[in-house]
């Protein structure tokens, strides 16, 4: 630190505490005890700019009024009793020369009853330098009435007495490049065009006067009077002898005085005296004399117990020190001791603590001890909040400048000085407060500190009626799930209240509430796949691929036509974009979360979407040669696109909901393309309450989604998987199963039927069928459509009943007859087959190939992918036992054990076919003997015996084999005696084609000659077992099939 | 007298990971965040303190008014200044 006499602190004493400006400050006493009380509210609605753009960060944009406003507060603790700077030393008195009576305007105007009170009440010294001054205005006539007044007042005031005369220029209007005074006092208004009579030799003798009286006369004066009062001081108080009786004086004295305070101190008195020496003598810059004197009269006042004369000297010996630049500590604890003494003696010290506090706020400034600084400030803080604002935004810029710097506190102080100046109504500054802490907070994740700064920003937009600018704020403390409800319905409504008043919808993007999971986005469209329902489309792609294998013309087989192009064309084309088709639907699933405790309503949920048609040219060049047709496409393409965002292209779907507190909802959006194109998903957008519009793009988060989309549908990315090329609409089948069960008892057999429709005028054909579990679903032909069920299976005496369907048991592919076309207005009807062949949860799989008749149509062939899912509980648990019967080698012994594994149904039990001509089965015992009750009720188990004979190996059968008999065999009746109900013929189709699979499925490995198929057929009874009927209309089947003698050792004689 | 505490565990890069409200004081509404103000503001003593002391406990750091900022730091292994428990105690009496 080189000069202490040029640091802020140096300078502003230097200003304040000189003589020279002490004499002008004379007259201006009464002017600044009323701006004293003006002051605050006067600064505080400076108006400084608000920055709106950015927070200020650095340092040298520290608002530059705060020196002015400090100054001021300085200024306010001047003209104490308790010190001697702001005593004048010398009074200039001026009088005109126009006035009657000169002379006794003078001796008026030192008149003790207009004097300060500080020089009447004894304080000060009444008898100070006086000096006279006759102004004379040249503009009212010559000098020489001047003059002839001055000598009048020679002879009556004695030598301290000069004219001056202004204003002589001649013809007036003399241009002053700037304003004289504007140096000395700041707020002399320049807009007037002050002395403009005044010519340069006017000005030079007013300055030479002004000089004249300091140098010759104040400072003199002012060197006489130290001299004066330091031989006084020194006779009286200086030496040992001194100092002795002092202190024994002093004892006394505090015993009789108590009470008289510090009006004891006149100006006579010799503390006073000291104090005045000393002050004189820092003014005239003797810091060792001051502070010598200083510390000489400090021991007194603590002694005497008047604080406020202590306070005060220990703040002047801060200073010395300080301008002397000898002892740091010193200073500052001087500087301490004052602070705290002014607080002690209550309110009347307050502004006197403030002023110590300011000079020892510079103290700690000038050497760099910004955050001891900071707490003195902070320490400076007084009720009044405007004064407490001000120092604590002071504070938080002494943590800013400190090394390093120290932002936590800087924000948190620049929050409680912003708190202040709310409390004061000067919501600019708090604005521009908190907005400086925002730069700190921005990254920050303690969320309360950013919730409290931006919703009062907000807020106090809103009340200066910048209500842009308060959206903004408020905004971004809407997703507050860490809030208490209360707070979070304060929030949401004062956010909607700012909203209302703007008087438009906002359009918001990313907008936080509801919260979208992009993770959940689901993009489901129908190319060639198409889907039957919204749960087919959610299957896996594997699945169906794999059951598509054979419906699917592989690309390799090489046809010569229209075909070929085309997949070479959008392998090439559209390789890296999905393909849709005109009218219809791409669905996109995403999720919306509500994270606030409360409830929201949020509507038209809606995609945003940009679709750019091409015309019909490029799709007439697509359809052209493929060679040169690639560069010219894509010019083509870019030249036509037209982006358009009006809805003429493609409808919309909107979803109203509403969400609780922490609800999560799925959304199905839809979009559904009109015309040909390339149609790009862009986000999401929703009207948050009816104000505010809210925007996600979906592209936006693009690196997160690319793992998950990855996983399903293979390697492309989120905004590849947006963008669709639409294609010219093609017809779409629809499907459905009727009437499909969800739930059914294994071995239910029915018969169903498969309804497909082609709402578009243009037909398909070539339909083809594949179903994922044929145990379960078989396709009938086409003349069992109206069939009775199940008296259709009944045993037909003639022969003449429906055969076992060759395709549907040799193919996996079921083809419809290739003359068959499914146009509008027609729908195709086909008998299908069903039987739960196995308990449990099944999915079924069906998939239907058809290809579109028109050919000059994009897409050649559609797959229309159904999908089931249905529960199948246990019904009845068959097992057979097969052992050789003891007395002839062809016939076997079986047992047949059934279980009820039901929990309310009763079955009975209707008959029992073996299949195989050469088997036939008996009974051994008439039926009522070991089956009384003719009815399995809910976990019952019954076992029962059978002759089951070889017929071919006895020889009675004549050998007249065919394929068809292969599931011809003998049936016993087990239903009640004498029932005239039917058998089923379990040759016949549907029964034959499920037993096939049924054979497939329980195939064993090992097989040999003598295993023996069952079927065992059974009807639920109705819901009451006691009256015995079934219902006619339910047939289960149960199949236990390569039953196999146990064997056993064979016997070697 | 009421006491309340709030403790919180912030771990580096100044973090809050952690946040507990205890104490039999009645809640207001704004003690979180005046919370939460302090203790941000005490990481800077933190900060400097943390460097020169080899003690994990400090006590009493920082205050605000009534409410004194204790600090437990623990060692981290690249870090000094790995996590702080920060706890902010009105004082009783």
């Amino acid at each position: 630190m080189a000069d202490p006499a040029n640091t802020p602190l140096g300078k502003m004493l230097l200003d304040e505490i000189t003589p020279v400006v002490m004499v002008a400050r004379e007259r201006l006493e009464k002017v600044i005890t009323q701006a004293e009380e003006k002051d605050d509210s006067e600064l505080g609605s400076d108006p400084s700019p608000i920055d709106n753009v950015h927070a200020r960060y650095e340092s040298a944009n520290l608002p530059t009024w705060f020196d002015f406003f400090n100054k001021e507060l300085v200024r306010s603790a001047s003209f104490s009793d308790h010190e001697a700077f702001d005593h004048p030393v010398a009074c200039l008195l001026v009088v005109s020369s126009k006035d009657e009576q000169p002379i006794n305007q003078f001796v008026d105007l030192f008149n003790t009853n207009k004097l300060p009170s500080l020089l009447n009440d004894g304080a000060m010294d009444p008898k100070i330098l006086k000096h006279y001054l006759l102004v004379h205005d040249s503009q009212d006539g010559t000098s020489e009435n001047a003059t002839k007044i001055l000598t009048e007042m020679r002879s009556t005031f004695g030598s301290d007495c000069q004219l001056l005369c202004i204003n002589s220029s001649q013809d007036g209007l003399v241009e002053h490049q700037d304003n004289p005074w504007v140096l000395y006092k700041s707020d002399a208004s320049s807009g007037q065009n002050l002395g403009c009579f005044l010519n340069v030799d006017d000005i030079n003798e007013m300055r030479d006067i002004m000089q004249d009286l300091s140098t010759k006369h104040i400072i003199p004066y002012m060197e006489q009077k130290i001299r004066v009062l330091n031989q006084q001081v020194s006779a009286t108080r200086k030496g040992f002898k001194n100092q002795i009786k002092n202190l024994w004086w002093r004892k006394g004295k505090d015993e009789i005085a108590d009470s008289s305070n510090g009006s004891m101190y006149t100006f006579s008195s010799i503390e006073s005296q000291i104090r005045v020496l000393g002050d004189y003598a820092f003014m005239l810059r003797d810091y060792e004399l001051a502070l010598s004197n200083y510390r000489l009269i400090s021991a007194d006042y603590k002694l005497d117990k008047v604080w406020k004369r202590y306070a005060g000297v220990q703040e002047m010996m801060g200073l010395a020190y300080f301008l002397l630049d000898q002892s740091r500590k010193e200073a500052e604890s001087c500087m301490e001791n004052a602070f705290t003494t002014y607080l002690k003696i209550g309110p009347s010290g307050q502004q006197n603590a403030t002023r110590c506090g300011l000079w020892w706020v510079e103290i700690l400034k000038t050497r760099d001890q910004f955050s001891e600084a900071a707490t003195v400030y902070f320490r400076i803080c007084s009720q009044e909040p405007l004064h407490s604002a001000v120092m604590l935004e002071q504070a938080s810029y002494c943590y800013l400048l400190s090394k390093p710097p120290m932002l936590h506190k800087y924000g948190f102080h620049l929050v409680l000085s912003g708190e202040r100046y709310k409390k004061s109504n000067q919501i600019k500054h708090a604005i521009r407060t908190y907005k400086n802490a925002i730069s700190v907070y921005k990254e920050t994740t303690w969320s309360h500190i950013k919730d409290h700064v931006y919703f009062n920003i907000g807020q106090w937009y809103a009340y200066l009626g910048r209500y842009d600018l308060a959206v903004s704020h408020v905004l971004e403390v809407l997703a507050c799930s860490h809030q208490s409800k209360t707070s979070q319905d304060i929030f949401l409504r004062h956010f909607l209240h700012i909203v209302q008043k703007t008087g438009k919808t906002f359009e918001v993007p990313k907008l936080q509430l509801p919260e979208i999971k992009i993770s959940s986005l689901k993009v489901i469209f129908e190319d060639y796949r198409t889907y039957a329902s919204p749960t087919a489309a959610s299957v896996k792609e594997s699945i169906w691929r794999s059951l598509e294998e054979e419906l699917i013309p592989s690309l390799s087989t090489a046809r010569p036509n229209w075909l070929e192009l085309h997949s070479k064309l959008v392998t090439k084309k559209y390789k890296e974009s999905n393909v849709c088709v005109a009218g219809e639907v791409v669905r996109v699933d995403i999720e919306f979360k509500n994270p606030l405790q409360i409830s929201i309503s949020v509507s038209s949920v809606s995609l945003i979407c940009e679709l750019s048609a091409s015309s019909d040219e490029t799709q007439s060049d697509a359809n052209s040669q493929a060679g040169e047709l690639q560069n010219d496409n894509k010019a083509n393409k870019i030249a036509s696109r037209e982006l358009s965002d009006d809805n003429s292209f493609f409808t919309l779907s909107k979803v109203d909901f509403s969400l609780e507190g922490g609800e999560t909802i799925m959304v199905q959006l839809k979009v559904t393309p009109r015309v040909e194109g390339i149609l790009q998903i862009v986000g999401v957008k929703w009207n948050l309450s009816g104000v505010v519009v809210g925007f996600h793009n979906f592209g936006s988060n693009l690196m997160k989604k690319k793992n998950e989309k990855g996983r399903r549908r293979g390697n492309r990315s989120l905004n590849d998987n947006l963008k669709f090329v639409v294609i010219k609409s093609l017809p779409k089948l629809e499907g459905f199963i009727q009437p499909l069960p969800t739930t059914t008892y294994a071995g239910d057999v029915r018969h169903l039927v498969l309804e497909l429709r082609n709402p578009s005028e243009c037909a398909v054909k070539n339909l083809k069928l594949k179903v994922s579990h044929p145990r379960f679903l078989n396709m009938g032909s086409q003349e069992s459509l109206d069939v009775e069920f199940p008296s259709c299976l009944e045993k037909k005496t003639e022969h003449q009943s429906v055969q076992p369907n060759p395709n549907s048991i040799s193919q996996p592919v079921f083809t419809f007859p290739e003359d068959m076309l499914v146009k509008a207005e027609t729908p195709l009807l086909w008998p299908l087959w069903f039987r739960a062949a196995v308990p449990g949860n099944i999915s079924l799989y069906l998939t239907i190939y058809y290809e579109i008749e028109d050919t000059s149509s994009t897409m050649r062939y559609r797959t229309l992918r159904m999908h089931h899912n249905l529960q199948v509980l246990p019904s009845l648990d068959i097992s057979f036992h097969v052992s050789p019967c003891p007395s002839k080698l062809e016939e076997f012994l079986v047992q047949m054990d059934v279980i009820n594994r039901t929990s309310t149904d009763s079955f009975q039990v209707h008959q029992l076919s073996s299949v195989g001509e050469q088997w036939n089965i008996s009974l051994l015992q008439p039926v009522d003997t070991i089956f009384p009750s003719q009815c399995l009720v809910a976990g019952q188990a019954l076992s029962c015996f059978f002759l089951l004979k070889n017929q071919r190996k006895s020889g009675i059968l004549e050998d007249k084999t065919s394929s068809t008999s292969a599931h011809l065999g003998s049936v016993v009746r087990l239903g009640p005696q004498g029932s005239t109900e039917p058998l089923f013929d379990t040759s016949i189709s549907p029964l034959a084609d499920f037993h096939h699979f049924e054979r497939l499925h329980q195939e064993i490995s090992h097989q040999g000659d003598s295993t023996v198929d069952f079927i065992l057929i059974s009807r639920p009874l109705k819901s009451d077992p006691d009256s015995g009927t079934f219902d006619s209309l339910q047939l289960f089947s149960h199949h236990s099939c390569h039953c196999r003698q146990v064997p056993i050792p064979k016997l070697r004689i | 007298m009421a006491t309340t505490a709030c403790f919180i565990i912030v771990s580096r890069n100044c973090i809050p990971i952690y946040e507990a409200e205890v104490g039999s004081a009645p809640k207001r509404e704004d003690a979180a965040q005046l919370h939460q103000f302090v203790l941000h503001a005490a990481l800077d003593i933190v900060q400097d303190l943390a460097w020169t002391t080899s003690a994990m406990f400090l006590k009493a750091i920082d205050r605000f008014n009534d409410l004194v900022v204790s600090v437990y730091v623990t060692a981290g292994p690249s870090h000094m200044f790995n996590n702080d428990i920060s706890q902010c105690l009105p004082q009783t009496g």
